[in-house]
């Protein structure tokens, strides 16, 4: 080929894939939404001026009904700037643009057309769209003109929109008396199970609670960098695989949270209980088993109240409604317990302990008898938490107490398989944490409970 | 009727004041006058000759790597300075322009992605120019100190495409760099972590890492110096290396092909203009369609608390941070990359070998082409391995595997000489032992004056690899992998750093010989080493952890 021909070839070829780069640019994927939107209003409105008997009106929604039509095709953000918020939400979800749209109400019924439902409400008029955006609520990436990536259902973008009830996280982030906000429920709901449950036992939550695991203040911004992706591959809801291909429609924090309530944690992270990738036993999560006390909806409940517990730096504190000062009140002993969290280890009511790791219990096959792994992992797995009424019948009540402000070493358990892990839970000390009058209380009610030892000793 | 008469409008316009006040040729008539003239009073084109001679213009010969470089670092200043209008270089606002440019700029997707495709084009481009010039042997006499400024070249392409790597400050960009700066840290003497840092008063506040990052970790200041250095400092010497760079090919005579009987010189223009043309266009081309089809990576907002796993550095430094897994940074980070940039730019002075020079000559320089080669293999092997086939905790994960499978721990490790805690030999054992088998490999292939038989003294020297490994094999020590590693490793470090230095140049004076030496035997010990870490689970050969110097 002539160096002609090339230079023409490839000047047309350049010119042709600018061309390409553009229009794909200028076809973007909001810009039909946006002129849909246009159109239906406008037929709407031209719909109301043919039905309307005063010609004078009719004149003016004929004249509004073109002024939509020739409404220009454009990005419309809402900038909130203290929030650090710039949602272009609208850009697609014109009938939420107040400038559109100032009723903010239409007859549409389908996304993205559709205005924001219940928009006299309270709950809406006092979060208004220009003074708070859409993502303060709802999550999402603001920023973004696409809709998977507005709705944040892309790999990387770490806070998608929040699905169903888990909304109500967001009442959680800036009411800090979100128990008693109507529209709230669920999230309070959510609170009250957590606390009923013992969670707080061993997650305490901005400080307040006990250290076995992780403070759960600042959940919601857990970054998903710490979720091994590996974990996520084991989260079974109602039996099935959460789907990986859309990344974070399903693997999200909600999910997470949730997977720990409707599965049993040891399941999700099983770890290396026989040091085949490490050098060291790792024991699975040691988190309780609480499928059978908690339904799915309490799980979802837990999910909305944990997922607004943000130390987010850029909602500034103004914005911070702060919840009412506990009560003092004198607290008997079962209502320190339950306080507490004791029940996240020792069960509801102090009845039955819950499963510890490799903990050496009752009921236990001889482990000289343990051929394979699979039985050995049973095994290991029906290591329990003390009973307390069972154990507690030799304790004096001096004993007790010290018992439970000194907590027990890790290295003090008796393991079922001495070559396995450590239990991954032993009992923290709780004396900074518990007051001494609650502390004597507590153990008032506990010996209150035990069972007797009869056999004369 | 009036009849339009083209011609003579052409002449009429181009014999204007206004047209002759800007073009000063006048009607073009296509002589050689009105070639030379194109070429002599044009300001772009004047850095051309006149006339070339045309071997220089061979595709096959040029490859048409080092005007395609040229091209790319045009298309980047281009698309650079349009992102400059978009992007400001804050913690606080440089992820959100990066969104704003994928998401409401018009064309900003677009812009970026070229500029990022282009960016790594670039790197590859000079990296395929500096392995022809090396083929055709182009940087001989009198061409050596434009072959050290391509070097320089090379370097400041690779660190304008790192600075370049932290703006989105995104993880993929401050994990990147951080895995970057960390080995500056390493550095001897000047840094923190190197060894004899500590020594000289080098803390983590003050040392190199230090006045690159502007800070302890990569924050605002990084930001702000990366920026700098990444839209003016790096492009400005680079611009000035690059005139002088080109400005010594055309006085070099443009091509350094031998000059054959009758040869006569073409027109510069339109025989070399129009190959760079079609060249240039086909590069952009390729750039933009490539941005079209496929957009530049961006993961979540920077985050210093949270490292992603596993952490990977730009995909040219993936080599080096590979051989973090067998060296430390000092070595793998300071060590290498200085011996690379050093000895690349020795190359001409150290290879005196007269043949060769402006044509492809595998067999008339062996040695050269072999190891040069060969550097190059690894350097991209090591890449492959680095980005392809690490996944988290850097374990070995093939392509093809789910990076969702969990993956053993590596075998515990141990280190042959150093301190009675840290390693199984004395150190006063191992300090003269292993100086006795360097200075014996760096002296052996000169001493022995005799030319040994390549076939038999590989032959022994495999026999000897295969019955050591049955040998280990037999007692329980080595499978057949391991045996594969030694037989692979440890013959080619024996080929390459022995077998042909004693073939080719025991004949060269002794300070050539013995820069040349010590070049080959650091290459061979980077596949020594790993040979020692593969098969016999060795981290340090030698440790003295009192300096922080392990080898």
């Amino acid at each position: 080929m002539s160096y002609r021909k090339l230079f023409i070839g490839s000047n047309v070829l350049l010119l042709v894939s600018f061309a390409w780069a553009f229009l794909k640019d200028f076809n973007a994927e909001w810009k039909p939404y946006q002129k849909a939107y246009y159109k239906m209003a406008a037929e709407s409105l031209e719909k109301e001026a043919a039905a309307a008997k005063d010609p004078k009106v009719a004149e003016r929604l004929k004249a509004e009904a073109k002024k939509m039509r020739k409404s220009p095709v454009e990005i419309k953000q809402i900038i909130v700037a203290d929030l650090n918020r710039f949602d272009r939400c609208i850009t697609c979800h014109v009938g939420m643009d107040e400038y559109t749209n100032p009723t903010l109400k239409n007859d549409f019924k389908e996304h993205p057309y559709k205005a924001h439902p219940k928009v006299d409400d309270a709950l809406v008029k006092k979060h208004g769209f220009t003074k708070f955006g859409c993502t303060s609520c709802h999550s999402g990436q603001g920023l973004a003109t696409t809709k998977d990536a507005a709705h944040g259902w892309v790999k990387h973008w770490e806070k998608p929109m929040l699905k169903g009830v888990h909304i109500q996280a967001s009442c959680v982030k800036c009411h800090g008396d979100f128990e008693t906000l109507k529209g709230a429920e669920v999230a309070a709901k959510g609170k009250q199970l957590f606390t009923k449950h013992g969670c707080q036992g061993c997650h305490a939550i901005n400080g307040w609670g006990g250290v076995t695991s992780v403070d759960l203040g600042d959940i919601a911004d857990k970054p998903f960098e710490r979720i091994a992706g590996y974990n996520f591959d084991k989260i079974r809801f109602d039996g099935k695989k959460l789907p990986n291909d859309h990344h974070h429609t399903a693997w999200n924090l909600q999910n997470w949270i949730l997977a720990h309530l409707i599965n049993d944690p040891a399941k999700v992270t099983p770890n290396d209980p026989f040091a085949h990738y490490n050098a060291e036993p790792i024991p699975p999560s040691g988190m309780p088993d609480f499928t059978k006390e908690i339904d799915r909806e309490g799980a979802d409940a837990i999910t909305a109240y944990l997922s607004g517990l943000t130390k987010e730096e850029l909602i500034p504190s103004r914005w911070y409604v702060p919840g009412p000062k506990p009560k003092e009140v004198a607290l008997s002993g079962k209502q320190v317990y339950e306080k507490y969290g004791c029940q996240g280890c020792h069960g509801l009511e102090a009845k039955q302990g819950r499963r510890r790791f490799n903990a050496a219990a009752n009921g236990q096959m001889p482990i000289e008898e343990v051929k394979d792994e699979k039985t050995m992992l049973a095994e290991m797995e029906k290591g329990l938490e003390p009973t307390l009424p069972d154990l507690m019948g030799t304790y004096t009540h001096e004993e007790l107490v010290k018992k439970i402000s000194n907590g027990v070493p890790a290295s003090e358990a008796k393991l079922y398989n001495p070559k396995g892990p450590a239990p991954p839970i032993n009992m923290p000390a709780w004396k900074d944490k518990i007051s001494k009058k609650e502390l004597d209380a507590l153990a008032t009610w506990l010996l209150s409970i035990a069972k007797k030892d009869d056999s004369g000793f | 009727m009036p009849t339009l008469d083209i011609e003579k409008l052409k002449k009429e316009v181009i014999d204007s004041q206004l047209w002759r006040s800007v073009f000063r040729g006048g009607v073009w008539k296509d002589t050689p006058r009105d070639r030379a003239a194109h070429i002599i009073g044009n300001v772009w084109l004047h850095l051309h000759p006149v006339k070339v001679r045309p071997r220089a213009l061979e595709w096959a010969y040029t490859w048409g790597m080092g005007g395609i470089s040229f091209a790319l670092y045009l298309l980047l200043t281009v698309t650079g300075v349009a992102l400059m209008f978009y992007y400001r270089p804050t913690i606080g606002l440089a992820y959100r322009d990066i969104k704003d440019l994928e998401f409401a700029v018009t064309l900003g997707m677009f812009l970026r992605n070229a500029h990022r495709w282009a960016a790594q084009a670039m790197v590859v481009a000079v990296i395929l120019h500096m392995i022809r010039v090396f083929l055709t042997g182009a940087y001989k006499k009198p061409r050596e100190f434009n072959w050290g400024v391509g070097v320089l070249l090379l370097t400041l392409t690779l660190f304008l495409s790192f600075t370049g790597y932290l703006l989105p400050w995104d993880q993929l960009a401050i994990w990147a760099i951080t895995v970057g700066t960390n080995m500056a840290g390493a550095t001897p003497v000047l840094g923190n972590e190197g060894p004899l840092g500590s020594v000289v008063g080098m803390r983590i506040n003050n040392d190199v890492r230090f006045t690159l990052l502007g800070g302890t970790m990569v924050g605002e200041n990084t930001l702000l110096r990366f920026y700098v250095l990444h839209c003016v400092a790096v492009p400005l010497i680079v611009g000035i290396l690059l005139i002088l760079h080109f400005w010594r090919v055309r006085k070099d005579t443009f091509s350094a092909a031998p000059y054959q009987a009758n040869e006569e010189k073409v027109d510069v223009w339109p025989h070399l203009v129009k190959r760079e043309y079609i060249g240039a266009a086909a590069t952009v081309l390729f750039i933009f369609i490539w941005s079209i089809l496929q957009n530049a990576p961006l993961e979540a907002i920077a985050n210093p608390n949270v490292t992603t796993n596993p952490s990977k550095a730009p995909w040219y430094f993936v080599g080096l941070q590979e051989l973090l897994v067998y060296f430390d940074p000092w070595i793998a980070g300071v060590v290498m990359p200085g011996l690379i940039i050093v000895g690349l730019m020795a190359i001409p002075y150290i290879d005196t070998n007269p043949k060769g020079v402006g044509y492809y000559a595998w067999k008339e320089r062996p040695f050269a082409n072999t190891l040069f080669m060969l550097g190059i293999f690894m350097w991209f092997a090591l890449i492959y391995i680095g980005y392809a086939c690490r996944g988290p905790n850097y374990a070995w994960y093939w392509p093809w595997e789910s990076w969702l499978m969990t993956k053993p721990a590596p075998p515990p490790t141990w280190s042959v000489f150093g301190p009675k805690d840290a390693a199984m030999f004395p150190m006063w054992l191992g300090i003269p032992l292993l100086g006795a088998v360097s200075g014996a490999w760096l002296l052996g292939p000169k001493l022995i004056q005799k030319e040994l038989d390549g076939k038999k003294t590989m032959g022994a020297f495999l026999g000897l690899l295969t019955t050591l490994g049955v040998v280990g094999m037999v007692m329980g020590k080595m499978g057949p992998i391991e045996l594969g590693f030694l037989l692979v490793l440890a013959g080619a470090s024996f080929y390459y750093g022995f077998v042909l230095p004693q073939r080719h140049i025991r004949s060269l004076d002794w300070p050539r010989y013995l820069v040349t030496m010590v070049l080959v035997v650091s290459t061979m010990s980077v596949l020594l080493k790993m040979l020692a870490r593969l098969t016999f689970n060795i981290k340090y050969v030698l440790t003295i952890p009192s300096i922080s110097m392990n080898f």
